[in-house]
């Protein structure tokens, strides 16, 4: 089996879904053995979706408006 | 054999006998090619080479020595390469080849006496050298229904590809043959054309993921590989043009070291250049896998993604200086012309102030492209990245009956044509239409305020570079060439507004993609077991409020990656291009940014947690 830092190795690609089946077979096989990275995998793709499915600093229409208001108002004052 | 020899543009060399990849050759030749003294002004190209022919054809593999002697003797001929014939034709001799046997391989390889599996061997690597983005998996099906295993079928490419690596150089350096030339008998094979995509059809790439490899690739640890490890240090990951070739790791020792002496070394050509050329001849090859690799490439190197894709569509109308284009003339017409290919060439380098290493280092690095690219092709490995978009666009769809070269201006023509969804309104825009940038920067109104946060985390600094980005953006927006996406222009505006105020606020933060900091050895520390469901035991708000909180914790070179990839939702290869990063840089620092808010995120989800954020 291969050892922790191997799985390690792989972590990024593994966690985009775009190891090559050998690879991905050793991964999984490891994960099945390995309390610590199963834990670091399951952990990190929660990451992954939560962060995703957040709509973190997603700005409010009531701030943005003004902002692009006074933007266009100011180009259009300029043209004048 | 004469201390001196004449070859072609490099004149009387007097050869260092005591060079030891030499000795190979004279071990199991009994004689140096030429073609290998030709390069001694540099030993490093010699020592390569003497590697790739001692792993793939020198020793029995799994394919027998005197098949490998046809296959190579057998490419030669198509290509009508007198020294590789000549060459091709004293080994198999002395390996006890029939003339008859000889002759017919010249002239007519489907008269030799043959097995019907050798036959459809020899007729595959024929195949790949003649039209390398032609062949597909059924091809390699076809090899394994008449016996053969997959390393075989690596090993056939491999050769194929050594085959062209000699015959490139052997056009550029022009040899005198090591034996007196025979008189060839007439060939009654159809010559092919020029290049090695010349028949491609309109479905003749393989740019859509998910078809290959066409062999089992083991995996194979960089532990017990240590060339991998080496490849990783200095990458930052394992191309998958490597990891293709796991089941052979004698070829793929011989490929790491070929690599390292030809494309490493800085004092002939610069690693520009030498990635310059390996862009513009596999653009040339059509060689979507190694467009990326390449592109990304320079990418690393300090180039710009808009640049690196100007390179590859057509390097004339790139920004490097005359005597760079014309080099890149010279090794387009050598890796893919080569019949028109004439001591004329080098001279037009010379008379431009290359030396004669410089020459022969661009030789040396249009033969090892050639023999990537077919070894690509071959195996049908998978893109590691994402196509250039433009590049795709030109090339996905070659026309039926392709020319032997893709026709620049046609390239060009399609790139100037690629539209994104934004280009109408961009158009009027640019017309000075207020209405119409008003209705680009709505759409694009969340993207550009999370690059500012995630470069200024601060929500308020964020919202007044919000002004400035767009008054900058209507600004230049005449200057926007369609080359990218717009909204990538878009956001490398709001980069600029938001790196702008940091110096102003004599913020020391960089994002500089030099950042010298080892990404490698961050670990986890964190090894609780999460909830099963984080999202249940939290209000949306609350999740939001943590992740956000966690986010504005990163360094703003982590926090601007995962919020571009995770949250707008980009890919890799988009969110490279916005901040003017390789995919490979891109991938660490997600991976990085990733598992500091795991970490950070950790206390506040695991099981024991009481869910309260």
């Amino acid at each position: 089996m291969i050892t922790c830092e191997e799985f390690f190795a792989e972590f990024a690609d593994y966690l985009e879904n775009q190891v090559s089946p050998e690879v991905r077979q050793e991964l999984d096989l490891h994960l099945s053995q390995c309390r610590v990275c199963h834990v670091l995998y399951d952990s990190s793709r929660k990451t992954i979706k939560i962060v995703s499915e957040s709509n973190s600093f997603e700005l409010p229409q009531k701030v943005f408006d003004p902002i692009i208001d006074r933007v266009m108002s100011k180009l259009r004052t300029d043209r004048r | 054999m004469a201390d001196t020899v004449s070859m072609g543009f490099r004149g009387k060399v007097g050869v260092k006998q005591e060079l030891d990849p030499l000795a190979v050759f004279q071990e199991d030749l009994g004689f140096i090619p030429n073609l290998l003294r030709a390069q001694s002004a540099l030993p490093y190209l010699i020592a390569a080479q003497a590697k790739l022919e001692e792993a793939l054809c020198l020793r029995d593999g799994a394919i027998s020595r005197i098949r490998k002697e046809r296959i190579l003797l057998s490419v030669a001929a198509d290509r009508q390469d007198n020294y590789c014939i000549a060459l091709g034709t004293e080994v198999l001799s002395s390996l006890g080849e029939r003339e008859a046997q000889i002759d017919s391989l010249l002239s007519d390889y489907r008269n030799a006496s043959l097995s019907a599996p050798d036959l459809g061997l020899l007729e595959f690597c024929l195949k790949l050298s003649r039209n390398g983005p032609s062949v597909r998996r059924q091809d390699i099906e076809e090899l394994r229904v008449q016996g053969f295993g997959d390393e075989t079928i690596v090993e056939a490419v491999a050769i194929t590809a050594l085959a062209l690596y000699r015959c490139t150089l052997s056009v550029a350096l022009g040899p005198e043959p090591d034996f007196k030339p025979q008189s060839l008998p007439p060939r009654k094979v159809p010559a092919p054309r020029d290049g090695t995509h010349a028949a491609v059809g309109s479905d003749g790439q393989r740019n859509t993921k998910g078809r290959g490899p066409y062999v089992a690739a083991p995996y194979l640890s960089p532990n017990t590989f240590p060339p991998f490890a080496v490849v990783q240090q200095t990458h930052g990951f394992i191309p998958n043009f490597f990891r293709a070739q796991t089941l052979r790791p004698d070829l793929l020792q011989a490929e790491l070291d070929a690599v390292g002496s030809i494309l490493l070394p800085e004092d002939v050509l610069t690693r520009v250049q030498k990635e310059s050329i390996l862009l513009v001849v596999s653009a040339a090859n059509l060689n979507s896998y190694c467009v990326a690799v390449h592109c990304n490439m320079l990418r690393g190197l300090g180039l710009s993604a808009e640049e690196a894709d100007q390179i590859a569509v057509d390097h004339h109308q790139s920004h490097l200086s005359k005597a760079d284009m014309a080099l890149l003339d010279f090794a387009v017409k050598l890796g893919t012309r080569f019949s028109e290919f004439s001591p004329e060439d080098t001279a037009k380098l010379q008379a431009l102030g290359f030396t004669e290493e410089q020459i022969l280092e661009s030789a040396a690095v249009t033969a090892l492209n050639n023999f990537a690219n077919t070894v690509q092709m071959g195996l049908g490995i998978e893109p590691d990245f994402d196509v250039p978009f433009a590049f795709e666009k030109s090339s996905a769809n070659p026309p039926a009956a392709a020319p032997t070269l893709m026709p620049r201006e046609g390239i060009v023509h399609l790139v100037a044509t690629f539209q994104d969804a934004d280009s109408e309104l961009v158009a009027q825009a640019q017309g000075g239409d207020l209405e119409a940038f008003e209705q680009l920067v709505r759409r694009h109104t969340q993207l550009i305020y999370r690059a500012l946060i995630a470069i200024l985390g601060d929500a308020a600094d964020a919202q007044d570079a919000m002004q400035d980005t767009l008054l900058s953006a209507f600004k230049h927006i005449g200057g926007f060439q369609g080359r990218s996406k717009f909204s990538t222009w878009l956001v490398s505006i709001a980069r600029n507004a938001a790196l702008q105020r940091l110096r102003e606020r004599r913020n020391t933060e960089s994002l500089d993609p030099m950042d010298s900091e080892n990404d490698c050895n961050f670990r986890p520390r964190q090894i609780a077991t999460w909830q099963e469901n984080p999202e249940q035991s939290h209000s949306k708000a609350e999740i939001r409020r943590l992740v956000e909180r966690g986010l504005l914790e990163l360094a703003p070179k982590y926090r601007i990656v995962v919020i571009l990839r995770d949250i707008e939702q980009l890919s890799t290869e988009d969110v490279a291009r916005q901040l003017g990063l390789s995919v490979p840089a891109v991938k660490t620092r997600l991976l990085r940014g990733r598992l500091m808010l795991r970490e950070w995120l950790s206390p506040h989800l695991t099981a024991s947690s009481k869910g309260a954020a």
